[in-house]
């Protein structure tokens, strides 16, 4: 997961290194991303979400489909 | 509490307050364990890897990962309080801040101009900056590598 200055600069990297481009997410939906996963991270509670519950994180955010499903098959991320 | 858990949580604050990762001893020393028990603290490392709490080096006992923390230096690096950190990620950048529930500024970079690009965090979240996030690789398979992901 990369920072880019824009959405331009981020085509230019995918095509520089024959990778097809895939979601862009936004300065405040990683905010959002890093307080769902990170927040309680120093706790004694703290646990990884589960794939139920990381779906239902990113599509709290609007990330949804196959590329943020954790149990996607293969045959559904191109 | 479970030992695995103590040994996490040791590594953790180990992390928030130095920023850097912590060797086995010190873990043994901070949970007042004996030399004899480092060989528990290493079981516990590979527990939590297992878990993927944890990636380790190819040594078994250096921590590479524990995120949102970095056990290297990255192209991510958070200062807050005083300490700087580095991040696994950009995902990870804002994760240290949101750990340690303080403000922070981070100093990372556009991956294809290479310009330097700092965004600081308040308390509510990052202030606006011209910035956008790609995600590279698919959920699915984000721990078939998850140090180049």
């Amino acid at each position: 997961m990369l920072f880019f200055r824009s959405e331009d600069l981020v085509a230019a990297w995918c095509r520089a290194n024959r990778l097809p481009q895939r979601p862009l997410v936004t300065l405040s939906q990683l905010w959002d991303l890093a307080t769902a996963w990170y927040a309680n991270r120093l706790s004694p509670e703290a646990k990884r979400p589960s794939p139920a519950e990381m779906r239902e994180i990113f599509a709290g955010i609007g990330l949804s489909g196959p590329f943020w499903d954790p149990e996607a098959s293969p045959e559904s991320i191109s | 509490m479970d030992f695995p858990t103590r040994v996490k949580l040791a590594i953790y604050e180990h992390f928030a307050a130095t920023g850097a990762r912590p060797e086995a001893a010190e873990i043994a020393r901070s949970l007042g364990e004996s030399g004899e028990s480092i060989d528990g603290i290493r079981e516990a490392y590979r527990e939590l890897a297992g878990k993927r709490v944890l990636v380790l080096e190819e040594d078994g006992e250096s921590i590479r990962m524990a995120p949102p923390w970095s056990g290297i230096p990255t192209q991510h690096r958070v200062l807050s309080g005083g300490v700087s950190h580095y991040a696994n990620c950009a995902w990870d950048a804002l994760g240290i801040p949101a750990a340690l529930h303080a403000p922070a500024t981070v100093d990372s970079r556009c991956e294809q101009s290479l310009e330097p690009l700092r965004i600081e965090v308040t308390p509510v979240g990052p202030v606006p900056v011209p910035c956008i996030v790609h995600f590279a690789v698919p959920a699915a398979r984000w721990w078939e590598n998850i140090v180049d992901t």
